[in-house]
């Protein structure tokens, strides 16, 4: 018994540690030849679901964007470029109703055919005196008339007990005319009311034509017209050409129908698309024939175009038909069965560079490279996303060399960028870290207070110290390295005096104790932020401790995200709060800034009101012209800056750390190959030619060096 | 015993009702919405927000919201929110990987403590008790992911082989050489899991032989001059031993737990990363799931070891 | 410090060494332990933390402390341990209180030392804080469970409890003219039973009343119901699931360590009670006249208490722990240095600055054992089972 005892867990623990001579080392792995074949991502999370119509996490969408394709992206410059579609255009049709009771200037009331014949006129009279109506005049490349129409309508709506009820509108639309721009204008029915008179479009009246069943909806009469007749309307519209024999990965070549389907596959409520938002402005999309597609937008909507990044899903493996099967096949109902069901989102299949082969969750996702890709294809044999949820361990493998690439942490850089061995890159990132101030209560709602309490922070130092100088300081809420940027915008400057001569003009003074005070009161508040960022918690004590340094008395709190988004943020109770944003290319800010968005859950949670901003707001969002959108951008921020709603801190640098083994591979006519190192490009984003990478056995000397 | 297995099943499965019903509440009462319905995304409308809140029940009374649950759960036709599988196919699948942890966790556990806590009761008070007192309580002591830190930095350092993971990445191996990777990978997380287990029951073991040593019987046959090996094995641990049979019915909720801080740190896809990452998503299925099975597990245990304890000692009537 | 028999008062000790030897229970268990090397060491450490603590307290509170724990200096970040501050570029009001970074500086430059000197008692807080509100629930639960046991709970009750219970719930969800309700039909449900249970004895309790005195279970299969549902929740899941869910402040975390881990000592009280109960001087306090209320505290919750004493020493040592656990994991209170998040948001620059993991580690380390040895020993000692013979 007593031998049992000590032999048993002795030959146990010898049995145990003898595994560890079956293991290869890290040195052995390294010299397998197929490693070089092989990137490794590490990451921290899995990805949620392989689908891009569906996902919405920034793990997945990374690993789409490989599977994937989209009919367009951003190149070097961030400008688009065509992918799936070779080429595009852009011109809008816009329509206006007749108003028949309308004077128009000098030649009185006109019928369709009249304001027809009006319109050619004076396109061809090329009217100069005045500017603006030449300008939209000369963009007209069709004018006709489309004649009246009946139709009825029905919808449910409640009535005044509040329960729902069948309405039929009957509608006897007038004459219609219709324009067809050869590029968007959306100031034309400004500039055409120049010609038919300033009331010609508001005096329309759409409640003339509608009859509504039951009569107790009349009171809904004009809401009703507003609706379904409105006086005018801008329909944007995209023309796809789209570029011919490009497979998916099992064959199937790819054509019209499976940008159609990708579209409806978004706007099927079932799916719940999280994309829902950016395809709503979409009015139809058209196949033409099989390599053109055709979509026309219900309004202006300039972000329109960069939302075609999305990547295109195969119609032949998800049409009803299939979709159906495959629920047969699994036993599920198959009118309940969605596109979120379907085992399609744990082996996604696109046209992208690299094709799906493996997923096991929590573990990795093995991508192969696909030998048809259209554009030739990857250097690299195989992409492996591998998650390593404890960053400290990340950083081990990445060390022993079994991760190529992960998240580097700014400090890690720093000691990382030291080593030989290795390359590093950093470029400024699409996102920003302020703090925002609840303008609706006191003392923020002064912007004296705003701008004193950026003033007290040195942003400069933490960029040294917290951030490793891996960031750089911003003053607004554009993407730094785009032209919307206004970069004659200086920063706030350190200054803590200047802070507390602002505060002072403000009312705020020294009292006993060395806190601020007005008129007895304290200038006291809380700042928070969410929990799980090590930065914001960084500067949560930063801040904290600048501003008690000048007198004003901080308290803080850390909150989980969701307490913090659900609780505080949503109900609009803070008083002063760190965030980021991470902002997309495109400049529509309607959502964070526009004081139509103040509302609780919504995203203008500091309330930031201002008209001057709220127009501009508008207009950038409906201008499609590159230079004017410019113009407006930079004229927003140049209002944003000056009201403070938030203390612009910084924005980030992306930051990455390559074995220097890796470089960009090109062939030559010749076949012979050319290397070169990895350089970002000039928008920091360094893996832009990942399909071009591979790692060498050793660091190659390069052409052209300097 | 027929009476006592029917009241107690009757007994277990009113707990096991309470148990949904607050691991419900803490669920829903508490702040918080499924990460799906992410509020930030200037991209989700309103519109979006309450279609997804629709989707998932979250607009109905809490009741019939409860009643939901439970039947899908209870059909298996739950489904987790983040990725749309079946809830009970994912924690099958992560169950499969957390058992290894399990077998050699409670396979380390139980053959090291008895010999090391024996022969500490045997020569108590001496240096091999009190070292091994010290070492047990020194494993119980250290903060797991410290100790798991020390660990790892230790052995790729020293060894340079791969530890984290569940096999070593990139080498798809097969067979005996699968299993020994396989093993090696396992070697340090057990450990560490093992560590408390270790340190609890060979002062358990202990302190059982020691008080049974002190009974009058034990020491008749010391008394009667046999051999002290045979006093100590044969006599003391034979009656020593009866409580630990006990015991393996409370090992079971084992099966289902695992530790966050350990999974995540060695990269090993368990049953606690998912729970933990279900909580943080509030993905509420799989947290409801996961809670509601590892109730069962513990009911179960309980049960089972009541009943063992009856089998065992026959002088307890339950 | 450990009343084990209230029949023997202490007494101070005599020193004579003719005099009969009339050790007091308390001193004979006091020598038992000096002779346990192990556990002595763990209550000198004990001791050693518990000054430090205080100590700490009185240094790092307030808005300008002696040591300021929240002080950042960014420049003098990652110091390493015993390092000079650097004169230049500091205010005179920054620099160190000691003239050197003893345990060297964080990643914002604070002064490690300041922050493990908070830490100290901010830590030493939540394990006492937890472990007393499990143990008082524990005395409370298991005492009821253990001494009134076999009272009966009748269905009315149960309805009154029910119909107050929902009620008040109804009233948090916002629902208050429902639960105003409830709370109102409970209390008359209430009424009705106290009225009728008075008059039990005189006459006859008019049919459809009586459903109400139908006794359906009894407290005893109340409580252990109540240990058993929430031992079905594996405890650090439980924590993790509640912290995530409130906000991170560290009282709430004390709150909550300490709700989820009464079960034990609940147990362990029922348990002596049960078996207590059945003793003489219990029976005859009883047949005193003595009142349960003094019955409970005076005689028997300090014979009870020894088990419950050992598990708690354990118990502050693994608050500690699931305290540096939760950091670890992200919910820790910011706010304050607590040994555990010194520790887990040091090992982000294991590399760089060892000295911020392996200071906390093997401070919690140190004092986490040496509460387990003095548990350990403690156990030792009270356990008459294990007692050596002389």
């Amino acid at each position: 018994m007593r031998r049992i005892l000590i032999a048993v867990p002795t030959l146990f623990i010898l049995f145990l540690l003898q595994s560890y001579l079956w293991v290869p080392s890290y040195e052995e792995q390294g010299e397998n030849p197929e490693r070089l074949n092989e990137f490794i991502e590490g990451s921290i999370g899995d990805a949620q679901i392989l689908n891009p119509v569906l996902s919405a996490d920034s793990a997945s969408s990374g690993i789409e964007s490989k599977v994937f394709e989209g009919l367009i992206d951003r190149d070097e410059d961030l400008r688009f470029r065509g992918r799936l579609a070779t080429h595009w255009e852009i011109f809008e049709e816009a329509y206006f109703y007749v108003n028949d009771e309308a004077w128009i200037p000098k030649v009185g009331k006109k019928d369709a055919q009249g304001v027809v014949k009006l319109l050619r006129d004076a396109i061809k009279a090329r009217i100069r005196e005045n500017a603006p109506l030449f300008r939209s005049l000369g963009k007209i490349q069709r004018v006709e008339a489309l004649p009246a129409r009946s139709f009825e309508f029905s919808k449910k709506d409640k009535n005044a007990e509040g329960k729902k009820i069948a309405v039929t509108i009957r509608v006897a639309a007038p004459p219609r005319i219709r324009l067809i721009l050869k590029e968007v204008d959306q100031e034309l029915f400004d500039h055409l009311s120049g010609l038919l008179g300033r009331e010609y479009f508001s005096s329309f009246d759409g409640a003339r034509f509608i009859d509504i069943l039951p009569e107790t909806f009349s009171s809904k009469r004009s809401a009703y017209a507003r609706e379904l007749l409105p006086a005018t309307e801008n329909n944007p519209v995209i023309v796809f050409h789209l570029r011919p024999n490009v497979r998916f990965h099992d064959g199937h070549v790819f054509d019209a129908e499976d940008v159609r389907f990708t579209y409806q596959a978004i706007m099927n409520p079932k799916n719940l698309s999280p994309r829902i938002a950016d395809y709503e402005p979409v009015k139809a999309v058209e196949v033409l024939d099989p390599l053109t597609v055709r979509v026309v937008y219900k309004r202006l909507y300039s972000p329109a175009l960069g939302t075609w990044g999305m990547g295109i899903l195969p119609v032949h493996l998800l049409n009803s038909k299939a979709l159906r099967q495959e629920a047969m096949h699994r036993g599920l109902d198959p009118d309940k069965f969605t596109l979120r069901q379907s085992e399609f989102n744990r082996r996604p299949l696109g046209c992208g560079p690299f094709l799906f082969r493996e997923w096991k969750a929590d573990q990795y996702i093995v991508l192969e490279r696909f030998e048809d890709y259209w554009e030739g294809s990857p250097n690299y044999k195989r992409y492996t996303f591998r998650i390593v949820p404890d960053l400290l361990t990340q950083e081990m493998e990445f060390y022993a060399g079994t991760v190529d690439g992960y998240g580097v942490q700014p400090h890690q850089v720093e000691r990382l960028s030291k080593d030989p061995a290795y390359q590093s890159f950093s470029g400024l990132s699409f996102g920003y870290t302020y703090i925002g101030y609840n303008m609706r209560r006191e003392p923020f709602k002064d912007r004296r207070v705003r701008k004193a309490l950026g003033m007290a922070i040195d942003v400069d130092k933490i960029i040294k110290y917290v951030l490793y100088e891996q960031g750089e300081k911003i003053t607004g809420p554009f993407v730094k390295q785009t032209d919307f940027y206004n970069h004659a915008i200086e920063p706030l400057p350190y200054d803590p005096e200047g802070a507390l001569r602002l505060l002072a003009d403000a009312g705020w003074k020294k009292g006993p104790k060395g806190w601020l005070q007005k008129n007895g009161k304290r200038l006291q508040f809380t700042l928070i932020t969410n929990q799980g960022n090590n930065l914001r918690k960084a500067i949560l004590s930063i801040a904290q401790n600048s501003w008690k340094h000048i007198g004003i008395d901080v308290r803080t709190d850390v909150l989980e995200w969701a307490v913090f988004i659900q609780e505080r943020v949503n109900k609009l109770d803070f008083d002063a709060l760190i965030l980021g944003w991470s902002m997309g290319i495109d400049p529509d800010l309607y959502q964070i800034w526009h004081s139509s968005q103040t509302g609780p859950n919504q995203l203008n949670f500091v309330a930031f009101r201002n008209e001057e901003a709220d127009d501009l707001i508008t207009k950038i969002r409906q201008e499609y012209d590159h230079e004017r959108q410019v113009q407006y951008c930079r004229r927003l921020h140049e209002i944003i800056a000056q009201e403070q709603p938030y203390s612009f801190l910084y924005v980030g640098k992306w930051t990455a750390i390559l074995d220097k083994r890796i470089v960009i591979k090109e062939v030559d006519p010749e076949g012979k190959p050319r290397y070169s190192r990895i350089q970002p490009t000039k928008t920091g984003n360094y893996t832009f030619y990942f399909n071009k990478w591979i790692k060498l056995p050793e660091v190659p000397r390069f052409e052209m060096e300097g | 015993m027929l009476a006592f297995i029917g009241r107690s099943a009757i007994q277990k499965i009113i707990t096991l009702f309470f148990v949904s019903i607050i691991s419900f509440l803490i669920v829903h009462l508490a702040p918080g919405e499924p990460s799906q319905i992410d509020p930030l995304n200037p991209k989700f409308t309103q519109e979006v927000l309450e279609r997804f809140r629709k989707e998932f029940h979250l607009d109905k009374p809490l009741h019939i919201q409860y009643l939901y649950y439970y039947r899908d759960l209870l059909t298996g036709k739950s489904v987790s929110w983040k990725d749309n599988r079946p809830v009970l196919k994912k924690i099958y699948e992560r169950f499969k990987n957390s058992l290894w942890l399990f077998i050699l966790g409670t396979l380390i556990t139980w053959t090291l403590s008895f010999p090391v806590g024996i022969h500490a009761a045997i020569r108590r008070g001496g240096l091999y008790d009190r070292s091994t007192t010290f070492l047990a309580y020194l494993l119980i002591s250290i903060p797991g992911f410290f100790f798991a830190y020390m660990l790892i930095i230790f052995v790729v350092t020293h060894f340079h082989v791969p530890v984290i993971g569940m096999e070593t990445f990139g080498i798809s191996s097969t067979g005996w050489h699968w299993f020994m990777d396989r093993m090696w990978h396992l070697l340090l997380p057990s450990i560490l899991g093992a560590a408390g287990g270790i340190a609890v029951l060979s002062r358990y073991v202990r302190n059982q032989m020691l008080e049974v040593e002190s009974q009058d019987y034990v020491r008749t046959a010391k008394a009667k001059g046999l051999s002290p090996d045979k006093v100590h094995y044969k006599h003391a641990l034979r009656n020593a031993l009866l409580p630990f049979v006990t015991m393996f019915g409370l090992i079971l909720p084992g099966l289902i737990g695992g530790s966050v801080i350990i999974e995540s740190i060695f990269s090993w896809p368990g049953m606690g990363r998912m729970a933990y990452e279900a909580i943080l998503a509030r993905n509420y299925p799989v947290i409801l799931a996961v809670n509601f099975i590892s109730a069962i597990l513990v009911l179960v245990g309980t049960f089972i070891s009541d009943l063992l304890y009856m089998v065992v000692d026959p002088r307890i009537r339950l | 410090m450990i009343v084990m028999n209230q029949n023997s008062k202490p007494s101070p000790a005599e020193g004579g060494v003719l005099e009969a030897p009339k050790r007091t229970l308390f001193q004979e268990n006091w020598n038992l332990f000096r002779k346990n090397r192990l556990a002595m060491a763990g209550l000198v450490v004990f001791v050693i933390f518990f000054i430090i603590a205080v100590g700490g307290f009185f240094l790092t509170y307030g808005r300008s402390p002696v040591f300021d724990p929240a002080l950042v200096r960014l420049q003098e970040k990652l110091r390493p341990p015993l390092s000079k501050p650097n004169l230049e570029t500091l205010k005179p009001e920054e620099l160190p209180r000691l003239g050197i970074y003893l345990f060297g500086t964080d990643d914002l430059g604070r002064d490690v030392f300041s922050r493990m000197l908070q830490g100290a008692w901010v830590s030493l807080t939540v394990g006492f804080v937890a472990v007393g509100i499990a143990v008082i629930i524990g005395i409370i639960l298991g005492g009821i469970a253990g001494y009134y046991g076999s009272g009966q709970i009748s269905l009315g009750h149960l309805l009154a409890s029910v119909l107050v219970g929902g009620g008040i719930i109804g009233i948090l969800l916002g629902e208050t003219a429902v639960g105003v309700l409830l709370v109102l039909l409970g209390a008359a449900v209430a009424a009705v039973l106290i009225r009728m249970g008075n008059s039990k004895g005189k006459g006859p309790i008019p049919m459809g009343f009586s459903v109400l005195f139908f006794n359906l279970f009894s407290v005893d299969v109340l409580i252990t119901g109540l240990i058993d549902i929430m031992l079905c929740f594996p405890v650090f899941f439980l924590i993790l699931t509640v912290v995530a869910l409130i906000p991170s402040k560290i009282h709430y975390i004390m709150i909550v360590i300490g709700l989820t881990s009464w079960m034990g000592s609940a147990r362990f009280i029922r348990a002596e009670f049960l078996s207590l109960r059945e003793l003489d001087f219990v029976t005859a306090a009883k047949a005193l006249g003595v009142s349960d209320w003094r019955i409970i505290f005076r005689h028997m919750v300090p014979n009870a208490m020894s088990p419950v004493l050992v598990s708690a020493t354990i118990g502050i040592a693994s608050a500690i722990l699931i305290e540096a656990g939760l950091s670890f994991l992200g919910f820790g209170d910011a706010s304050y240095a607590t040994w555990g998040n010194i520790l887990s948001s040091g090992k982000d620059f294991l590399f760089d600055a060892p000295w911020l993991t392996f200071v906390p580690g093997f401070a919690v380390l140190t004092v986490v054992l040496a509460f387990n040895l003095f548990g350990e020993g403690l156990r030792d000692v009270l356990n008459p089972k294990l007692k050596e013979r002389h």
